[in-house]
């Protein structure tokens, strides 16, 4: 008896060490896209998890210093491919604000409907995605399928899926018409019945909300040493969003909320991008009663110069703010252009806010982030 | 003004930095400042005492030196301001990841992409860039096509210069 206890005790003069190197990515699932993590474990306990970047760099940065700034606009729609209109956004309001162009009202209407509608459709991939990563396989049946209802409405008046590049500026390419308008509101329709089948099959999901309540906290201070943007921010209780502290196109004439969570965990953000849903509904509900007639393309010089020196424009992206940072030597080639994406700066609490954790809360903090990795390698 | 952006423009006034105000409308940001490398740290945590977050950190090569560009937002008021920073006669320039742990990366990245030191900063490898390109360096100008630091400085528009077709062309 003796003896087998002495067995038990763990053997303090044989040195050991549980401590090792897991490679999480670059093809993991989980890492939707070609990220690494590179986890130091103990045991099942992550120790310090570092992320490897740089494996979808473009160097779009260089890019854009290289062509004619319009050129550049299809590149805009190749960062975050989930939600491409708002880069397509950012790009062309930052020229016609140095430039001085106004946009016709329709146009902007048309941004702010297509814009919240590619916000849907991004939210509905990153609910299925998310819960694809901690096992659920069903929620992304039902996500994809309301996600392919928008795809078709945008692809309609935009030509492409996923890249788009529709914006122009001064306006957009293409007019939409009343079988757009009827889609959208179909749509609208459906998507209000839909998400009694969301609460039903994951908001109320006892195993999802042991998996995610309590789970990768972020607090005001950690949110703000980071740059912490967008629903990350939002789920921790702070109503920041650039549509609102700081409006742009003709969000302010739509009424809308800023959902925010209060625990500021993987639960809330997931509750945040699902109210998210229904307020981008309200807006393009807004946005199609009150959709004026006229022009959507506004007549712009075909050669434009840029005025020297800096500028700056923000706009919610659906991952968070996106601020395109010009600095420009006149011409028409911008001599610098900083791209700040929202996913760069969130994903990078990863560090502090995973150590310690369980591997499997790791995959339940880092799928609440919503992350597009083309958009944080550029 | 918003009280909280009177709090801060009194106490960098208080620490004698100049700050330089922007027409929102033309630019998107509200103040520019331009610091002495050696008062870089100090800038920072009087940032993060009146509550900003960092945007972002990045670089622009001009002659005759790199500038360090950072940006601040708030959270909870329309308030944006741009830093620059010219880095030493060795590109270097002290790191503020300790007091913006999101600089960390934006440092990592702007070394990647630009060869800058960060100064004490806690791991100052590639990011972006794989380990073997750590020399390529890729936003740098090369001598046809880098400018002068003054030429890429805001001018209002009456002060614009007529249009230079020579610096257009590729």
């Amino acid at each position: 008896m003796e003896t087998a206890q002495q067995n038990l005790e763990p053997a303090t003069d044989i040195p050991h060490d549980n401590r090792y190197y897991l490679n999480m990515g670059p093809q993991h699932p989980s890492t939707h896209g070609v990220l690494r993590v590179l986890l130091e474990m103990d045991g099942e306990y992550v120790i310090d998890p570092q992320p490897v970047l740089g494996y979808g760099h473009r160097m779009q940065e260089k890019m854009a210093e290289h062509k004619n700034w319009m050129a550049f606009m299809p590149n805009t729609g190749r960062m975050d491919y989930a939600a491409a209109l708002p880069y397509n956004h950012g790009y062309v309001a930052l020229f016609e604000r140095i430039c001085g162009i106004e946009v016709p009202a329709r146009a902007e209407y048309i941004r702010v409907i297509t814009s919240e509608l590619n916000r849907i459709v991004s939210h509905h991939l990153w609910i299925g995605a998310m819960l694809l990563d901690m096992g659920a396989f069903t929620p992304i049946l039902y996500t994809f399928d309301d996600r392919e209802q928008v795809l078709d409405i945008l692809e309609d008046v935009t030509g492409s899926r996923l890249t788009y590049c529709y914006f122009r500026v001064g306006g957009v390419c293409k007019d939409i018409d009343d079988n757009f308008v009827e889609k959208t509101r179909a749509f609208i329709k459906r998507q209000r019945e839909r998400f009694d089948v969301y609460n039903k099959l994951v908001t109320g999901n006892i195993i999802f909300i042991k998996r995610t309540e309590g789970v990768g906290v972020i607090s005001l201070d950690m949110a703000r040493r980071y740059g912490v943007t967008g629903p990350v921010l939002r789920g921790s209780g702070i109503a920041y969003d650039v549509r609102k502290n700081e409006p742009y196109s003709v969000y302010p004439k739509f009424d809308f909320d800023i959902p925010t969570g209060q625990n500021g965990d993987s639960y809330d953000r997931y509750l945040v991008r699902l109210e998210e849903i229904e307020q981008s509904l309200r807006i393009i509900e807004q946005a199609l009663d009150q959709l004026p007639d006229g022009p959507f393309l506004a007549k712009v010089p075909k050669k434009l110069k840029m005025p020297t020196g800096d500028s700056s424009f923000a706009v919610e992206a659906a991952r968070g703010e996106l601020t395109y940072y010009l600095v420009s030597g006149g011409g028409d080639i911008p001599y610098r252009l900083k791209i700040r994406v929202p996913s760069y700066s969130n994903l990078s609490v990863l560090p502090e806010l995973c150590q310690g954790m369980l591997l499997s809360d790791l995959v339940a903090a880092m799928g609440s982030m919503d992350l597009v990795i083309p958009e944080i390698d550029r | 003004m918003h009280p909280a952006t009177e709090k801060l423009v009194t106490a960098l006034s208080e620490q004698s930095i100049v700050l330089n105000e922007c027409d929102y409308a033309e630019r998107g940001y509200h103040f520019e400042i331009d610091l002495d490398a050696g008062r870089l740290r100090e800038f920072a945590q009087c940032m993060l005492e009146q509550e900003m977050y960092l945007v972002f950190v990045g670089g622009l090569h001009v002659d005759p030196a790199i500038e360090i560009i950072y940006q601040f937002a708030s959270y909870d008021r329309l308030c944006r301001l741009v830093l620059r920073v010219v880095v030493d006669s060795n590109n270097a320039i002290p790191t503020i990841s300790d007091i913006y742990q999101g600089a960390n990366w934006h440092e990592r990245e702007t070394r990647d992409f630009y060869g800058v030191i960060f100064i004490d900063h806690p791991n100052l490898v590639p990011l972006i860039l794989a380990e073997e390109d750590v020399d390529l360096k890729p936003l740098l100008k090369n001598s046809d096509n880098i400018k002068e630091s003054a030429a890429v400085r805001w001018v209002t528009v009456e002060e614009q210069p007529e249009t230079d077709e020579k610096a257009d062309t590729d």
